[in-house]
Formats: C-alpha cells, structure tokens, sequence
C-alpha cells in the first residue's frame, strides 16, 4: 500500500500562523495512491475535511466524501479491475467557488454512456454509485486521454455558479 | 467493519461497527446472507455504522432479494444520519423495513 502526498506549503520555514482567509486563496491537494480500498477510508476523511475548510457544512462535507469514495471505488472495480496494485491520482484543488476533485487512472476506459445516471432500478444491486455522484456534485465531466482516464468533479459553494 | 451475531428466539441480530464500503461490504454481505440461511427473521443494528456507500447499500439490497424469495424477514433500525442520506439519495428507504430501535425492529 503505497501513498504519496503533496501539499501546496512551504516545509522550510518554521511554522506560522496564516492569516484567516475563509474560501480564498489557493489551496490544493494531491495524493498518489495504491488502487487499495482500504485507503477509501482515507480519502473519504481528507475530502471531507477539505470540504469543510473550504466552508461546505456538515452535510455537504458528508455528500462530497461519498462521491468521492465512490468515484475512487468505479476506478479500482472497473478501470483496474479490483487489482489493488495499480497507481491512482487524486489532485483537490480549492477555487474561489467551488472544489474540484481530478482522478486520473492508466486502467481501461469507461463507458462515457453511465456517467449520465441512468434511471434507478428499485432493487438493482449496480448503478447507485454513479447516480450518488450525479445527483451530490454539480459537474462531473469524463474524458478519456492517451493511456488515461480523467474524471473531474466539482462542487460549488453555496451560492455559487452552479451547472446549467 | 466488524460483525457480531446474537440469538432472539425466532430471530437472528447482525450488529454491524464500523464503515460499509467496496472493501468490507464483501463481508458484511457473506455474513448477513449465511445468517439469514438459518433464521425466519434477520435483523441488522447499524448503530455504530459510521459511513455507508453504494456497495454497502448493494449488500442489504441482496440481502433483501434473498429474504423475499425465502419468505424472510429482513429489519433495519439504529440508522444514523449518514445512513439515512444514502438510502434517500438512491430511493430506498421504502424498500426497507426500518425501525428506530432494537426493541421495535423486534417487535415488527
């Protein structure tokens, strides 16, 4: 199980206390990690923690991390296969009004057509999670890249633009 | 996550801890399904379930599938907030028969 962090910081200086800026100012956050579901439980934690920096409440906070911990999900089952052996990216980065989250995998591509969350199925046992994506973040945008998957997800703050 | 059974005459008690997610719902479904093969009535404490995702909800959807094809009862109750939020984001909390507590998910 491998995990890589980077954080947009600067490690030489001593610590110091940031000004408060409330959702301003850049913020990112990336993570290279193993296609192991145990790190879900990471990666749900720091998207929730992120979310709730950047000034989403609770419940939202709570709705970003499901979406997230699914869309990682998609990727190991269906890009990799459930192979816990295969590199995942994940870079978050805060804009003024909205937190966008980027996967890129190297597995097999995706079928561009279920991302568009196909009716539910009252008691189908697949499909939930990309529904649960589509119906908590307000942009979800797929695109296959040379040897590449890059799926994005975006949440806008309250009040914020929001999709069309 | 982890699992712990006990015995009610006439009935069979999963208490469930811990997080339902693509790597532990494997379990959980493997557990709830062999209980249910030796009980008329399963019930499901998701007390202290912290965080329930799709494949979570998937598992207690099979579960389902099995308990009404056996004429089984399946109950759920001691469902957080997070729990509850999945379940109306994918319309299922009509499926389920949920209760509040243990005593009435006995009682149902």
């Amino acid at each position: 199980m491998t995990i890589g962090v980077v954080m947009s910081c600067n490690k030489e200086n001593a610590p110091e206390l940031l000004p408060a800026q409330g959702a301003s100012g850049p913020l990112k956050f990336q993570m290279r990690m193993a296609s192991d579901p145990r790190l879900l439980a990471v990666v749900r934690s720091t998207a929730a923690e992120l979310a709730a920096v950047w000034g989403f409440k609770d419940e939202q906070c709570r709705g970003i991390a499901l979406a997230i911990d699914e869309a990682l999900s998609n990727v190991i089952r269906h890009a990799y296969k459930n192979r816990c052996d295969q590199e995942i990216e994940l870079h978050c980065q805060a804009h003024a009004d909205c937190l966008e989250f980027i996967f890129v995998d190297r597995g097999e591509s995706a079928d561009p057509a279920k991302f568009c969350g196909q009716p539910l199925d009252e008691v189908a046992l697949g499909g939930r999670g990309t529904h649960l994506i589509r119906q908590i973040m307000d942009e979800v945008c797929y695109e296959r890249l040379p040897g590449r998957n890059r799926l994005c997800l975006k949440k806008f703050l309250p009040g914020a633009r929001r999709k069309v | 996550m982890k699992t712990a059974t006990r015995q009610r005459p006439g009935t069979t008690i999963v208490d469930v801890t811990g997080d339902i997610d693509m790597g532990t719902s494997p379990g959980l479904r493997k557990t709830l399904l062999d209980s249910l093969k030796r009980t008329p009535r399963l019930v499901v404490n998701l007390r202290e379930v912290r965080y329930v995702d799709s494949s979570g909800i998937a598992s207690l959807v099979e579960v389902l599938k099995e308990a009404r094809n056996t004429e089984k009862q399946l109950v759920l109750f001691g469902l957080n907030k997070t729990v509850q939020e999945v379940l109306q984001l994918t319309h299922l909390t009509r499926i389920f028969e949920i209760r509040e507590t243990e005593e009435e998910a006995l009682r149902a």
